[in-house]
């Protein structure tokens, strides 16, 4: 109900005396009409709005109206009329009342800045008309969720910076998802409010026409990632017969397509995981497929082995070759699973070299480990989970496969450390109610979702009510309920004096601290029937949030204590339970001791090792991934390289560089792996800008003789204890 | 003098057997380490070493360098006894050649 | 005993296939002016001496991963000992690879009868004639035990390469060709692309590296040569 109300032109003065109700007012309301002043008007909205009884109403409502005839404003809006009505709300002590009678908006300044500069909380935004209006809707729907949807306590341990609730201004959303190619291929692209309806596809290109169609209605119900899970194999059935050119020509338009969506919601490309497997998954082998027409081909996956690992290598042939300026892509990234199987399948080695051959040329692949017997998938960046008895039967009709995590809530654990003064029970108490806190989040944001879905087909989340197997679209019983952590190694650091890459004892204790929140995480999951799972935030923004709140509310001891250089701002806690970015530690150590922490978070975890200028030999990677398989617990690797893009002549070259290796021009991009994706380093955050100034990048160990640090150069006294 | 980690859980069926035999061992003067999964403490050191299966035992030496594991089985004690004797100096083989 | 100045524990780009770990070790009897190296070779003093042990501890720990050991310098065979340091690694049972200009002949000969080292990759700096050699080495050069060292290698008594960093002004395509057809090694004779970051002639900063798919090209043509 927004509305201004301003002095008519020919506006007169008021005297001492006047009759409000005669005040030469006119109201502009939000449907651009004018409106006269009238008081009735304050009534009205207090009583719908608020709990106060109607003579409380009218008074306040006069009151108000003598407030603006004596006070000589020349300009009166409505957010002031409600302000001042506001007040009168607080002089009586309704708290409650004004906090219902709340305006929800934004400063005009906040509106100018907003327009004019771009967004650094999430560099996957660019800066436009659209981008600017997904901006102003977050801030509004943000501030309703901190209002409405949650507790006050929730709320201000938000605000405080206890914890960090995701995607605030997505709050009608849930937060991530994974999909099967299945749904669209067997029940065609029908989604509700939509004019038209589209019969399963019978062609390739048109049935990446509806993924793609299909991702970008999701991306406007989902507030994070899309996941596709073993795309290649569900697009085997289409491919029969397709030549090799044919093939590389979809796979071209695949990731194109997805790579330019950057005309969809917000001017955000959609966050797109696609899932690959060389071999075909042991729980599709005996899956009958679905081709052409959504018809069953009367085989079954097994029989689609050659398709599927030509598409495959068709996928990466493209990520190779890079984008027209030999750029990486930024989207869709690639996960390829390493299984038993993997290493069982034939060809294995090829295609572990061309991987490996695009993870160093372009860092673009992903590698997921899944050990053992157990099946697993990874449906979004951070959603991934092993499958249970119920998920497998699901997998015999793969369209079924549908999942999602309703909200992410990762909690300050420095800010814990702060708290418990270097108690030992205080820390773990403190840990057991942040966690708390994190699980009644949860519970509040799952009642709001489950109050949109009861709406169904006509309510606002129509399209994730949608039944058309038997279910409704979203499956509320199979969604996950991520609580992420950020700054283990600070926690570790304020409350042992030592962080977790020189000390064996600090890095235990890191361990005691995650093998905690598990075991509490576990016992929430029982008591609610729920499944709460930790996962490792990407924490693009919180990781930069926490800092700065806690140089405000723990100085000076948080001084000492965040990462970065805080005489430029840029300020960060180490992501999850990552060792310092800045610890001169080889690869090898980086993925086996951070991947000891992996088996404990269910949801996903991923080892980054930035390589910086170098350009590695495939076959060297390709040995490295087989070891990381063999010889660690770790769940995910990914190699980033960084890159100078040249604007004026468009050549990419690698290394991050002031000016273009080949035209001179300063007019460049920086590009690298940010967190969980590639981007352009201007549209970072100053966190990350920090963190990515301080990265290992795996250089060559030269000690200066006249080096502060010490005199002689013995090994031991770099900071890595914890060895192999 | 090397260390016997034993990690067990409650809910685990080869599980008592594993405890017992720690139990014998302490008896025969081995120090022996208890770690129950279903606990922080034990949870986090069998993270430590990628024990992901019970019951599992761990020899380490001096420097808590692994010797030897099994994870997910248990070994006669005629096993253990094996590696540990190595590990303790007043029974190294060394010493003993010495003494004769 | 040989002085080592650094030590890579982990790399991914030093031996093709191999996870290795890399010794670095001072001083040089080439001048090259783009050499980005070139503080090990000038100012080996700045930097700190590691211990022996230490980087034996480091590489016993990484025994799983680490496949072998590459020593690179400066140049290795400058120094009269490094069999003696080659012996010290064979016997903990790592595998070799020896980065060298080829100036020491004899010592390169007597490594690979002695079984010393695994694999060898050589420097070579411009096509085979002394005016280029020079001028690419910037000293001047008796290319006779490079020619020497280049006839050891092909009785393929050891694994090896051929590796040429190219720089665009020192070396024209010709010039890359000419030297492809004197070797005549196929897959073994490998390109590097310039580095501009910090050569040990600064005026070489403002050279414009190959564009990677042209030395690619290059490279390809040059390996067709058997």
């Amino acid at each position: 109900m927004a509305t201004v109300i301003e002095m008519k032109g020919d506006y007169q003065p008021f005297k001492e005396e006047v009759e409000t109700t005669d005040m030469a007012l006119f109201v502009r309301t939000s449907d651009e009409a004018m409106l006269g002043w009238d008081r009735q008007r304050i009534v009205d909205a207090l009583i719908r709005e608020t709990y106060v009884d109607l003579d409380t109403a009218k008074e306040i409502a006069r009151e108000v109206e003598e407030l603006i005839a004596t006070s000589k404003i020349k300009m009166i809006t409505a957010p002031l009329i409600r302000e001042l009505v506001d007040t009168k709300l607080i002089e009586r002590g309704l708290e409650q009342a004004r906090k219902m009678h709340t305006r929800l908006g934004m400063p005009l300044y906040d509106v100018d800045q907003l327009i004019l500069h771009p967004n650094k909380e999430n560099a996957n935004v660019p800066h436009g008309p659209e981008a600017t209006n997904l901006t102003l809707a977050e801030r509004i729907k943000k501030e309703y969720a901190l209002l409405s949807v949650f507790s006050q306590e929730i709320a201000d341990a938000h605000m405080r910076g206890d914890l960090h609730l995701h995607d605030l201004g997505f709050i009608d959303r849930p937060y991530c998802s994974g999909q099967s190619l299945e749904y669209i291929k067997r029940f065609g692209l029908s989604l509700p409010n939509s004019i038209a309806m589209a019969k399963p596809a019978k062609h390739p290109e048109v049935l990446l026409a509806h993924m793609v169609k299909f991702a970008a209605a999701l991306q406007s119900h989902f507030a994070g990632a899309i996941g596709w899970d073993s795309i290649n194999l569900f697009f085997a059935p289409y491919l029969v017969g397709m030549s090799d050119r044919e093939l590389e020509q979809l796979a071209q338009m695949m990731i194109f397509e997805f790579s330019q969506q950057a005309v969809a919601r917000g001017g955000q490309a959609i966050f797109t995981d696609l899932n690959l497997y060389w071999e075909i998954p042991k729980h599709f082998e005996n899956v009958p497929a679905i081709g052409p027409g959504g018809e069953l081909t009367g085989k079954t996956y097994s029989d689609y082995s050659k398709e599927s690992q030509r598409f495959a290598q068709a996928l990466f042939d493209v990520y190779q070759e890079g984008d027209g300026s030999g750029r990486p892509f930024f989207f869709p990234k690639p996960l390829v699973h390493i299984t038993e199987k993997f290493f069982q399948t034939p060809g294995h080695m090829d295609f572990l070299h061309h991987i490996c051959e695009v993870a160093s040329e372009k860092g673009n692949t992903y590698f997921v480990f899944d050990r053992g017997e157990t099946a697993k998938i990874s449906e979004c960046c951070r959603l991934s989970f092993k499958l249970d008895q119920t998920d497998l039967e699901d997998a015999k009709q793969p369209w079924k496969m549908r999942y999602c995590a309703l909200q992410n809530v990762t909690l300050n654990l420095p800010r814990i450390a702060y708290l418990a003064k270097g108690e030992d029970a205080q820390l773990f108490s403190n840990i057991a109610e942040f966690v708390e806190m994190a699980v009644k989040a949860h519970l509040e944001k799952k009642l709001f979702i489950e109050k949109l879905l009861s709406l169904g087909e006509k309510g606002p989340l129509a399209l994730l009510a949608m039944n058309r197997d038997g279910s409704p679209y979203l499956r509320m019983p199979r969604a996950s309920f991520l609580i992420g952590m950020v700054g283990l190694n600070e926690l570790v650091q304020i409350h042992t004096g030592q962080e977790m890459h020189p000390s064996k004892q600090a890095f235990k204790f890191g361990l005691k601290v995650i093998a905690h929140m598990k075991l509490l995480v576990d016992r929430f999951s029982q008591r609610y029937g729920m499944r709460f799972v930790l996962e490792q935030t990407p924490a693009e923004s919180t990781a930069y949030r926490f800092a700065k709140l806690d140089l405000k509310f723990h100085s000076p001891k948080s001084g000492h204590i965040v990462k970065g250089d805080i005489s430029k701002g840029e300020v960060y806690y180490t992501n999850s339970t990552y060792l310092n970015n800045a610890a001169v530690l080889n690869p090898i150590e980086r993925v086996r001791q951070e991947g000891l922490f992996h088996p404990l978070i269910e949801a996903g975890a991923l080892t980054h090792i930035w390589l910086g200028e170098a350009k590695p030999s495939k076959s060297s990677l390709a040995n490295f991934v087989m070891k990381t398989f063999r010889l660690t617990q770790n769940d995910q690797i990914a190699f980033s390289p960084e890159f100078t893009t040249c604007n004026r002549c468009n050549r990419t070259n690698r290394g991050l560089r002031s000016s273009c290796a080949y035209c001179g021009s300063q007019d460049v991009d920086g590009i690298t792996r940010i967190t969980g994706y590639f981007t352009k380093v201007s549209s970072w955050n100053k966190g990350k800008i920090g963190e990515l100034r301080n990265r290992y990048r795996n250089q060559a160990f030269l000690k200066g003789e006249n080096d502060e640090s010490s005199g002689s150069a013995s090994l031991e006294e770099r900071p890595s204890a914890l060895r192999v | 003098m090397g260390l016997i980690k034993i990690f067990t859980k409650a809910k685990c069926p080869k599980c008592p057997a594993a405890k017992e035999m720690g139990t014998e061992l302490k008896k025969e003067g081995m120090p022996v380490l208890h770690y129950d999964l279903d606990t922080m403490d034990g949870l986090a050191e069998a993270s430590f070493y990628s024990i992901l299966s019970t019951p599992s035992i761990i020899i380490e030496d001096e420097e808590e360098r692994e010797v030897v594991s099994w994870r997910g089985t248990v070994p006669t004690l005629q096993e253990v006894r094996e590696y540990l004797l190595p590990l303790t100096p007043s029974l190294s083989p060394v010493l003993r050649r010495r003494e004769g | 005993m040989i002085e080592i100045k650094g030590f890579l524990e982990t790399s991914f780009s030093d031996w093709t296939g191999k996870l290795c770990s890399v010794l670095f070790l001072p001083t040089c009897n080439f001048r090259c002016p783009y050499c980005h190296n070139h503080p090990l070779i000038f100012h080996p003093e700045q930097y700190a001496t590691l211990s022996w042990e230490d980087i034996l501890t480091r590489l016993h720990s990484l025994r799983e991963w680490i496949d072998g050991v590459c020593i690179t310098g400066g140049e290795p065979t400058c120094h009269a000992d490094l069999p003696l340091l080659l012996q010290k690694i064979k016997r903990n049972r790592f595998l070799i690879k020896l980065d060298t200009n080829g100036s020491n002949p004899q010592m390169l000969e007597a490594l690979i009868e002695g079984k010393e080292i695994d694999f060898v990759s050589m420097d070579v700096k411009a096509p085979l004639d002394p005016f280029q050699y020079s001028r690419s080495t910037g000293l001047p050069i008796n290319l006779k035990p490079i020619l020497e060292s280049i006839e050891i290698l092909k009785r393929e008594k050891v694994e090896y390469e051929f590796r040429m960093t190219v720089i665009p002004g020192f070396h024209r395509e010709e010039d890359i060709q000419t030297l492809g057809h004197q070797l005549r090694v196929g897959r073994r004779f490998v390109l590097q692309n310039f580095n501009p970051e910090n050569p040990s002639d600064p005026s070489l900063k403002n050279i414009v590296p190959y564009d990677p798919s042209v030395l690619k090209r290059i490279e390809k043509e040059v390996q067709a040569i058997q």
